[in-house]
């Protein structure tokens, strides 16, 4: 299945140990990755019914591929890069993921389980089947062993904070340092490449590199693998950031956390890829569109002889038509079903079906900031009103590309410029 | 599996418990998330809100304008307490 050329250079092979099965991969592949590309579907089980989970974004955001990661449980494994010997199981099952005998609680609720209206006539039948329940749900065990050193904290100023490197913020982050040269802008991403929706398109992560390089010499600091997990309004009065909006952005790194005060935030935190509704829209194999991109110009993965495309109108029309070219110049046949095709069922044997539609901002830490959010379903969810000066209900708290309502890859680029000229002419 | 249409992956919410819930008489996105659950998962409701913020505005009649997102409590995504445990006291 790895018989594409993958967009950068392979890792050196290595052996991850799955369930003491030994599967090879390359160094740096994320472990869902090369799961799914030596055939694993399944990754686990889900908390309530047991239905199967397996990766659908494979960017981070939809908690679908969780494994326990060298004894850590619930591990997004997307986000794992694969070493010598890293070693991964599936959680939620017994005996195992793929025969998961507490499946059983998804047939003998095929209506679903109303857990409001389930108590029995006795108070001792309900504390007993509270304890089941207690100890049949949830997700994952304890970890093996305590942290074996507890992680450095260290506090931080600059003056322009953007979070997500993606097209917005790459140029964003970018026009900032060269409006304002000599001011510390930082740009923080999760990924462990820039590129954000970049990377599921062909050439994205050329097109990721070459702009993240130019943002680099014009002067910003790039933080990759850097999760911004968290803003914090009420903390950080001891920092002393002159103009800034009040509070603290935790962000975890590989060295530790750092509460991150800054003059300025931008947000270009982009969009999650959203699932559609139909009759088991959840089993391991649906997938999103954006993820199918990923899997084959990203990472080199051919996942299926044929895609078949679940839409419902809504989605990228510029992104579905470079995927489409991508998956045919590679081979890949590629169907398309409506969603109200999907309603009667999708014959899906040896394929993969891909979820098209429109994502939903990301815009969870604008929300923290206190910034004003609408809901515009057309737009993709609940995203923050800004005008043309990009800035947000909050003073100093500016948003720009998929976060305010979806734009695609190549308006996103453009208004970050514009975003980056706005925000570096109120400092 | 039987037949479903799970709405909220990670916490195994499906269309017609929102339905159920909308029925009961709830029909604001933080009593819905108290009810069924949904959100409340490893990926907080990224991959739900939308579709389930379409639904109660199906199911209940509102205006996009009337519903509100529900409150965004830290952290985003799955965190080792280890990080929180080494904030520096004051």
């Amino acid at each position: 299945m790895r018989n594409l050329p993958a967009a950068l250079e392979r890792g050196r092979p290595v052996t991850i140990d799955f369930e003491g099965q030994s599967i090879a991969t390359f160094e740096g592949e994320p472990v869902a990755v090369a799961l799914f590309a030596t055939g694993t579907r399944v990754l686990g089980r889900s908390p309530k019914y047991h239905r199967p989970r397996g990766l659908f974004c494979l960017d981070g955001h939809c908690g679908s591929c969780l494994l326990r990661v060298d004894g850590r449980p619930n591990v997004r494994s997307c986000m794992v890069p694969a070493r010598e010997g890293l070693r991964c199981e599936r959680q939620n099952a017994f005996p195992d993921a793929e025969l998961d005998l507490l499946q059983a609680a998804d047939w003998l609720f095929p209506k679903g389980m109303d857990h409001h209206r389930l108590m029995t006539g006795s108070r001792l039948g309900n504390e007993l089947f509270v304890k089941l329940v207690r100890q049949m749900g949830g997700s994952g065990t304890l970890p093996d062993r305590p942290p074996s050193e507890t992680p450095v904290v260290r506090n931080e100023s600059v003056d322009v904070c953007v979070v997500g490197a993606g097209p917005a913020g790459l140029a964003a982050a970018t026009a900032v340092a060269e409006a304002r040269p000599g001011m510390r802008v930082v740009l923080i991403d999760e990924q462990d490449h820039t590129g954000g929706s970049l990377l599921a398109e062909p050439g994205g992560v050329e097109l990721a590199s070459a702009r993240a390089a130019a943002a680099v010499r014009a002067g910003v600091r790039l933080w990759s693998c850097a999760t911004a997990i968290a803003f914090y309004p009420e903390d950080g009065q001891d920092s002393v950031v002159a103009d800034g909006p009040p509070g603290l952005l935790a962000v975890v790194t590989a060295q530790g956390l750092v509460r991150l005060a800054a003059r300025r935030f931008l947000y270009a935190t982009g969009s999650y890829d959203q699932n559609l509704p139909f009759p088991d829209n959840d089993r391991p194999g649906i997938i999103s569109a954006r993820a199918c991109g990923r899997l084959v110009f990203r990472w080199g993965i051919r996942p299926a002889p044929r895609v078949i495309v679940v839409g419902d109108g809504t989605a990228d029309t510029a992104f579905l038509a470079r995927l489409y070219a991508g998956l045919d110049e590679r081979g890949i046949a590629v169907q398309t079903v409506t969603l109200d095709q999907a309603q009667s069922g999708v014959g899906a044997r040896g394929a993969v079906i891909a979820v098209a539609t429109r994502p939903a901002p990301a815009s969870e830490l604008l929300r923290q900031h206190g910034a004003e959010l609408r809901l515009d379903v057309a737009k993709g969810g609940f995203a923050p009103p800004v005008g043309p000066t990009f800035e947000s209900t909050v003073a100093g708290v500016f948003a720009v590309g998929d976060v305010t309502g979806f734009r695609g890859t190549e308006i996103a680029y453009s208004d970050g410029r514009l975003a980056g000229v706005a925000l570096a002419a109120t400092l | 599996m039987s037949k479903k249409i799970i709405l909220c992956r990670c916490e195994d919410v499906t269309a017609e418990d929102v339905e159920r819930a909308a029925r009961t008489g709830f029909s604001d996105l933080e009593e819905i998330k108290r009810y069924t659950g949904f959100g409340t998962g490893p990926c907080q409701g990224k991959e739900c809100l939308r579709g389930i913020a379409a639904a109660v505005a199906r199911l209940t009649g509102k205006s996009e304008s009337e519903i509100r997102p529900f409150t965004s409590r830290p952290p985003l995504v799955p965190t080792e307490i280890k990080f929180f445990a080494g904030t520096p006291r004051r």
